[in-house]
């Protein structure tokens, strides 16, 4: 590869809260592992950033199974966020990819306020990680298991809270499974974040006809996958117009040509999930397919966020 | 790793059951492991799906395949399957010189035997797939075969003269001992013995269960529904009894990469 990729690495750059990434193409949280998983399948330094399998103060051992079930283009997973832990991620697994030549954003959640603060904390000092992005779709255990992703007056007190407890930039992801998603972004920015990330997986149900029981464990789960794409690029949209701060596009991600959908209704980078289980260096390809799309088309990422037609 | 694999063939064996050969420069095989394979380019069926490697192919017979530190590629491999669902019969579809995506080989599969051990295969039904590489390694011991009928007794074919002993249970009695394999295994274990499983869930949690109480060791090969494969998407989780060292750490392993095969006493067969 000759001068041509020299050009189009300029046309794929974009900025998020002063972080500089090589092209807009980021992995999921949830569907990456820690990263070190996916070295065997790609050049991990071909990605914009990953993001990491969302972290808890303690290790959580997850749901009981089944916790995943088929779905017409797409995967219903209720996983129940099982993870090593924060400790354990700085201590093991950051080491493994601090070095890959990409950014690696922390994905953080908590039951209460104050364990989202103690994650951010702890996170702060470690070397390599880039940014946090902020869970909110998890239940406040203490006030009654209201969602924090849901209630806009919860979901500021979180952004708030991390945004105190951290010196990095701070991204929230932003749950679907809401009626106006534009209330979350204000409530989000009004918190301090410095960017949004849309969407986590929306809520759904699988039923067994012969045995009428839901195929999951747990009954209901988060559908991901193609199948809500149309809804991710929607709210995306609706997000974009409302925010101040950069948007991040993700929901069903398998192509280049997905992620310049999210691009063009105003997301300034894209995250690509359930892809990768499918396809290992799915994000690698989506990152390249741009590049192509870029050259041929002699433009730049920059030109293309929010440029859609709609008069 | 992920490779466009050609199909050299997809033969029928009987009514639902297909041998699938796909040309692909595969490193070593360790019996037990298994391929994701992907039956579509579309979005429908989304996800791959795993099959037990049944052999590798192109290697001359006799040679002892799948030892490890073994660097021998084969040309090909093979897996067994039965149309069960939506994606199977997409793959019952396809023709020699069509190509599928084959991620593997995954998993850790059977253990090396221990020294002195007498071997016992337990097969159910299309869960004797995953132990011919085992079975042909082995050279010799007794395969316990249980099936539902005598129609399924096809699927034996391979394993004759291979050096074990074959013992046959039908449900119906058409063929061998008229009752389930697992009672045909009380009468083979000692505490040397090391036994070797893979079938439905019910036939495993026996299997374990009587292997326990003759003091033998049980190495079970679990299937469940998995999206990735390669131990990230964490949904083909099994609970694992917890050790007390381990606290509440890790009461699920995950069948992809902790598996598929486990000691059979490391499954919480109650709450699986």
């Amino acid at each position: 590869m000759g001068p041509v990729v020299k050009k189009t690495k300029a046309a794929t750059e974009v900025t998020i809260a002063g972080l500089k990434f090589k092209n807009p193409v980021m992995t999921a949280s949830g569907t990456f592992g820690y990263g070190a998983e996916f070295a065997p399948y790609m050049d991990l330094g071909r990605l914009g950033g990953i993001v990491v399998k969302g972290l808890s103060l303690y290790p959580r051992q997850g749901n009981p199974g089944p916790r995943i079930a088929e779905t017409p283009c797409g995967m219903l997973n209720a996983i129940g966020l099982q993870n090593v832990g924060v400790d354990d991620f700085i201590e093991r697994k950051l080491p493994l990819v601090r070095n890959a030549g990409t950014h690696i954003i922390a994905n953080i959640f908590g039951e209460t306020v104050e364990d989202y603060m103690e994650v951010a904390r702890r996170l702060d000092g470690a070397e390599g990680v880039s940014a946090l992005e902020v869970n909110i779709s998890c239940p406040n255990v203490k006030k009654g298991g209201i969602v924090f992703g849901t209630d806009p007056q919860e979901a500021f007190k979180v952004v708030s809270a991390v945004r105190k407890s951290t010196s990095l930039p701070v991204i929230t992801k932003l749950s679907p499974n809401v009626t106006d998603i534009k209330v979350m972004v204000r409530a989000a920015e009004d918190g301090g974040t410095d960017a949004v990330s849309l969407i986590n997986t929306i809520t759904g149900m699988v039923i067994d006809v012969e045995r009428r029981r839901p195929v999951l464990a747990t009954a209901t789960g988060g559908l991901s996958g193609p199948a809500i794409r149309p809804i991710a690029v929607r709210m995306v949209w609706q997000a974009a117009q409302a925010a101040s701060v950069p948007v991040i596009g993700m929901g069903g991600i398998m192509s280049a040509r997905d992620a310049l959908e999210f691009i063009i209704a105003g997301a300034t980078a894209v995250q690509v999930g359930t892809a990768s289980f499918i396809e290992p260096d799915a994000a690698v390809k989506v990152a390249e397919g741009l590049e192509e799309y870029l050259s041929k088309n002699e433009t730049t990422v920059q030109d293309l966020i929010g440029s859609l037609r709609t008069a | 790793m992920e490779i466009k694999a050609e199909i050299i063939h997809n033969d029928s064996m009987a009514k639902g059951y297909f041998k699938l050969g796909l040309a692909c420069a595969v490193p070593e095989v360790r019996p037990g492991q298994f391929v994701m394979l992907r039956v579509s380019d579309g979005l429908d069926p989304l996800l791959r799906r795993p099959f037990g490697i049944y052999r590798t192919l192109g290697q001359t017979r006799g040679r002892t395949l799948g030892t490890r530190g073994s660097s021998s590629k084969s040309k090909g491999i093979e897996v067994l399957y039965r149309v069960v669902g939506k994606g199977t019969a997409i793959l019952s579809g396809k023709r020699p010189g069509e190509t599928l995506g084959v991620l593997g080989p995954l998993g850790n599969g059977f253990p090396d035997r221990a020294e002195g051990s007498n071997p016992v295969l337990v097969a159910g039904g299309m869960g004797i797939a995953p132990l011919y590489l085992l079975a042909r390694r082995l050279g010799e011991g007794t395969l316990l075969f249980g099936a539902r009928s005598k129609a399924e007794t096809f699927l034996l074919k391979d394993f004759r003269g291979l050096g074990l002993k074959i013992k046959t249970a039908t449900e119906d009695g058409s063929a061998g001992i008229k009752g389930l394999v697992t009672g045909l295994l009380e009468n083979e274990l000692t505490p040397e013995s090391i036994v070797y499983a893979c079938g439905p869930v019910g036939m495993l949690k026996a299997a374990a269960a009587i292997s326990g109480k003759a003091g033998a060791r049980c190495l079970v090969s679990l299937e469940r529904s998995m999206a990735c494969g390669i131990g990230v998407c964490l949904g083909c989780a099994v609970r694992a009894k917890a050790h007390k060292e381990e606290k509440e750490n890790r009461f699920y392993k995950m069948v992809c990469s902790d598996g598929p095969v486990f000691p059979g006493e490391e499954i919480d067969w109650d709450l699986l």
